[in-house]
């Protein structure tokens, strides 16, 4: 109880707190950094593609979240990312550390295209408009053959780094787990500044935020350029994990599945994206002997988490604490 | 030219299909803000509950093959399910919807997300994975010529059985108490509340129609586009892209976005490229949406600070 | 402002992957009595017509091997995984049924991108690969990477241009159009019917017109098709959409010669566009039902016999069967010492083999694709009529 107590505001900002903060976060870097040498291939590669996706959902919650700006077309941005790495790296022979950080940077730009006539559009309005994105995307990388390879795909080269020893799970591993612990960092610190407060508060009420000398254009086209910058990020990495990427990986239906991600897990917290992330990952595969029965387990698991905490499971998960912390109250 | 008119009259039919979609998706909108994602599900669900309705009404010696239905076995069953379907999504609004407090916008609407995952998995376990034929009582190939341009029976039918349904929809809300409660519900629930409305029942009422359009354009749907779980996943993409191109608190603007999105899609598919006939009527719909950002027919919106 | 602790993240994240990490890691495939095949397929989702169909059709028959009292004293495990058409799933799966299931083989897989995305994975664990159902798969392998890939699924290339210039031939087609699905399937067939109709004298390619899986309206298309003045259609579609076409085409008062692929080869279509579908001509890589052939009628029986469901997908379970027969046969032939190396051999023994619906099933060293000819039949008053002799073609790799 008394470690809740803050008696400075640094204290309130810190990212980890206290001897327990810092162990448990020194516990959890040990576990995932042996994670890749004592695990089985396919246990690593579903972490990584975990990974993948907390990437992109940590990224759209803060445009959703935080910011406000429902987007059904994020899939839209990680193909952006997808395709551009596959294609610097592959056709054009460049480096994986060159063609990474520009399939964020790439998926950025249009994150900021999309994000203008965001300004004019609100509520279900903008919702058609990221949806008709994430569409126009996926038909024009079906159909611009010479682009994209069209239906017949892209063949994506591996990465390779480090000793010749690991294996490519394990080189993925280290890309997406690492990429997804830095994106994760900046994405607390972006939060928790100004940044993130003219995000909540565009949310929360534009009209009073704009009032209040918060640019409109700007935090709004910025909050769409870095979540695209996460999932194009992402989109990159998805391409090493499946080495051949194809338009229909990113239809409406991927896009509707991130969204679910950060709703389950909580929406406008990360630790709520990630866990939304894992969880819209892993179940389904887990029920995968079940067959026909996934999808209604699924859906039904869905109703239900929704149902019983609209808040999602992170909401859950902190009202449990309060509940603790607060008793004998 | 002929050609031209044949695309016209292949758009608007299907307009008239969107449009009936757009419509349950609006006013569902209009009264709770929620985006009902499990939409084009209940149709799918209304569609094959109909269809085993109507196979067990020709009777179990028939070959289960029969593609012509006679009135009697149709009608009863499309009636059926029709009623079912409401009944459902109206229970699914009282058990899972309303008890919720604190519920959120968004955490409504991945609510209804998983309702069409359950819903989609269900029929694909009960029905089956594979397509089907929906019996119906007019021929499927049987058409009217007029000039060189073909209208099929069915699609006359069909676009009759829609535009019917539409007249009635209208006449219920504007012209009746229980249509007043619904759009004093939409307009302002807290007002609408102390006014001793009983909002939880118009809330259900609301679903239950809702419900049941969805189910009418099913059934509708599915003589034509034959039935598959899979079979409104399309249909249900163009009616919410109809319904906000209309206005999402316009009813007459769902039917308009319908037809204009319907007659937009075959022209372009039939004169310039079927692989981008999606990606440009989102365009033209997110252009519309630029100029005038409350859709075609919808209230300018107003939102107090 | 949420308060961030760690630990608690992590407690979550290891409680939800506890249960993968407690599946062990077996043998891989081969015990002293038993032999374990897998496979990733859709048995949900879009595709589940086709894997429900494939699947079952492989887990029956190995079932019925099974009741036959084996293989060489060894019964088969099937362990069959759904991707529901999720490529990133059928990553997942191919690891999952390598490293958790220790599978022997992996036969079948539906969907292009499905197969891609475990293309590398499968090959470089070296385990049986037997026929996804994919063109292409092999393209740009070296050749010691083909060793344990073996496929007898046939050639869209070549099937469209056979059938392009069969009815050049037999049905005095001089314009042709195409239907076709917007992907590698139908992309495949029509550039099949674009070396055909350049190879037939005479033949021109018309008009086109494609569709989405999703679609549902294809009235748009029928008109297109009408006014290329084409007087025959090739149909590069799934049975949805090919009903559909058939069906706004009637509808249209237009009745070209039509013109299928193999997978309109299936009875549902009867059902599915009705009268209309008579005098279509389709391919089939293998005896249909109705056609008199005893070992076909047999298999089906059992099928369906050991799984009922199966009779609504007779020509995908029948498919199935195809996939997995050549490699039952070499598993007998490798005997009693199974090696993935020694199976590798045994298959590459056999030679014009036929087993009960697999037919002249020929592998080699240098031939890894063991299925190399169609034939053409003719929809008539319900049934599907044989109208010619094999054709076959160049083996692709």
């Amino acid at each position: 109880m008394h470690t809740d107590l803050r008696q400075r505001y640094e204290e309130d900002l810190a990212l980890v707190r206290g001897f327990w903060g810092w162990f448990a976060l020194a516990a959890l870097v040990v576990a995932l950094a042996l994670l890749p040498f004592r695990a089985p291939g396919y246990i690593v590669f579903t972490v990584s593609l975990v990974a993948i996706n907390a990437i992109i959902a940590v990224g759209l919650n803060l445009l959703t979240g935080y910011t406000g700006q429902i987007s059904l077309g994020h899939a839209g941005f990680v193909a952006i990312g997808a395709y551009t790495a596959g294609i610097l790296s592959g056709r054009l022979g460049l480096s994986w550390w060159v063609a990474w950080p520009a399939a964020g940077l790439v998926a950025a730009l249009f994150g900021f295209l999309v994000g203008l006539p965001a300004l004019r559009l609100t509520g279900p309005y903008l919702t058609i408009a990221t949806l008709g994105f994430g569409i126009a995307v996926h038909q024009v990388l079906t159909n611009w053959e010479r682009l994209s390879g069209g239906r017949m795909g892209l063949p994506v080269p591996r990465a390779m780094f480090g000793p010749a020893s690991l294996t490519g799970e394990q080189r993925l591993y280290i890309l997406a787990v690492g990429g997804a612990a830095l994106l994760i960092w900046v994405a607390y610190n972006l939060t928790r500044s100004h940044v993130g407060r003219a995000f909540v508060a565009l949310r929360d009420s534009d009209i009073a935020a704009e009032v209040m000398g918060i640019n409109l254009t700007r935090y709004k086209t910025l909050a769409f350029a870095v979540s695209a910058f996460y999932a194009g990020v992402a989109g990159a990495l998805f391409g090493q994990a499946l080495r051949h990427l194809e338009p229909q990986l990113f239809t409406f239906f991927e896009s509707i599945y991130y969204f679910a991600m950060i709703v389950i897990g909580g929406l406008a917290s990360i630790p709520g994206a990630v866990i939304g992330a894992v969880i819209v990952t892993i179940l389904p595969q887990q029920l995968s002997l079940l067959r026909e029965w996934v999808p209604i387990i699924f859906g039904t698991a869905i109703i239900l988490l929704m149902a019983l905490e609209p808040r999602g499971l992170y909401g859950r998960w902190q009202r449990i604490r309060l509940y603790f912390t607060t008793w004998p109250l | 030219m002929v050609d031209l008119a044949q695309y016209i009259v292949g758009g608007l039919t299907t307009g008239t299909l969107y449009g009936l979609v757009a419509l349950g998706i609006v006013l569902l909108y209009r009264s709770s803000r929620v985006l009902n994602f499990a939409h084009g599900d209940i149709a799918t669900l209304a569609a094959f509950l109909g269809f085993s309705l109507v196979l067990r009404l020709q009777g179990p010696a028939l070959i289960p093959l029969a593609v012509e239905a006679t009135w009697w076995q149709f009608l009863p069953g499309m009636a059926v399910s029709v009623a079912v379907t409401a009944a459902l999504a109206a229970a699914f609004y009282f058990l899972v919807l309303r008890p919720v407090k604190e519920a959120t916008l968004l955490g409504r609407i991945v609510v209804t997300l998983g309702l069409a995952l359950a819903l989609n998995g269900l029929v694909s376990m009960i029905w089956g994975a594979d397509t089907k034929i929906f019996p119906f009582p007019i021929s499927d190939v049987r058409v009217y010529r007029l000039g060189g341009v073909v209208i099929s029976h069915v699609g006359l039918a069909l676009t009759a059985a829609g535009v019917t349904l539409m007249v009635l929809l209208y006449l219920l809300v504007q012209r009746t108490r229980v249509g007043l409660a619904m759009r004093a519900v939409a307009q302002d629930l807290v007002a609408a509340q102390a006014l001793g409305i009983p909002s939880r029942r118009i809330f259900a009422l609301t679903w239950g129609l809702a419900g049941a359009l969805g189910a009418a354009a099913g059934i509708l749907a599915a003589p034509v586009t034959l039935l598959n779980p899979a079979m409104m996943l399309d249909p249900f993409l163009k009616g919410f892209a109809a319904a906000v191109l209309g206005g999402m608190d316009s009813l007459p603007g769902a039917v308009l976005g319908g037809w204009l999105l319907g007659l937009v899609e075959s022209l372009f598919a039939g004169y310039i490229s079927f692989a981008f006939k999606t990606s440009l009527a989102f365009l033209i719909i997110i252009f519309m949406l630029m100029v005038r950002p409350e859709g075609l027919l919808g209230r300018e919106y107003r939102r107090r600070v | 402002m949420s308060r961030i602790r760690l630990w608690e993240m992590a407690l979550l994240v290891a409680a939800l992957l506890l249960p993968a990490a407690l599946g062990q890691a077996q043998e891989r495939g081969v015990t002293p009595t038993e032999i374990v095949i897998g496979s990733t397929i859709p048995l949900s989702g879009p595709a589940a017509y086709w894997g429900l169909g494939v699947g079952g059709g492989i887990d029956a028959y190995l079932k019925w091997i099974n009741d036959q009292g084996g293989i060489n004293g060894r019964k088969f495990r099937t362990v069959l995984l759904d991707d529901s058409y999720l490529p990133a799933r059928s990553a997942v799966n191919a690891r999952e049924l390598v490293e958790r299931h220790g599978v022997f083989a992996i036969v079948g897989m539906i969907g292009t991108a499905n197969a891609f995305a475990s293309r590398d994975f499968i090959l470089e664990s070296r385990v049986l690969w037997i026929t996804p159902t994919t063109n292409d798969i092999w393209a740009g392998l070296r050749p010691d990477r083909k060793k344990y890939l073996f496929v007898t699924y046939p050639s869209y290339l070549n099937e469209g241009r056979i059938l392009t210039q069969y009815a050049a031939e037999k049905l005095n087609t001089k314009k042709i159009a195409v239907f076709y699905q917007n992907d590698e399937y139908g992309l495949g067939l029509f550039r099949g019917v674009k070396y055909g109709a350049a190879a037939a004298k005479g033949v021109q390619l018309v008009g086109s017109a494609s569709y989405e899986l999703t679609d549902t309206d294809v009235s748009a298309q029928a008109v297109k098709l009408r006014s290329s003045g084409a007087d025959t259609v090739f149909l590069a579609a799934t049975p949805s959409q090919g009903a559909l076409i058939v069906r706004e085409m009637a509808k249209l008062g237009w009745r070209p010669q039509l013109l299928a692929t193999f997978t309109l080869g299936d009875p549902i279509m009867f059902r599915l566009a009705g009268e209309a579908w008579n005098d279509v001509y389709a391919g089939a890589y293998f005896l249909l039902p109705g056609m008199g052939d005893a070992r076909i009628e047999e298999t089906l029986a059992t099928l369906v016999r050991i799984n009922p469901q199966l009779r609504t997908t007779p020509y995908n379970a029948l498919a199935g069967v195809s996939f997995v027969e050549p490699l039952v046969e070499a598993l007998r032939r490798a005997g009693p010492n199974v090696t993935k190396d020694r199976v590798v051999e045994a298959m590459e023994s056999l030679r014009n083999w036929d087993g009960a619906v697999a037919r002249q099933i020929t592998f080699g060293p240098n031939r890894h694709q063991g299925l190399t000819r169609i034939y053409v039949v003719k929809a008539s008053g319900g049934q599907y009529v044989k109208m010619t002799d094999w054709i076959s073609y160049q083996p692709q790799f």
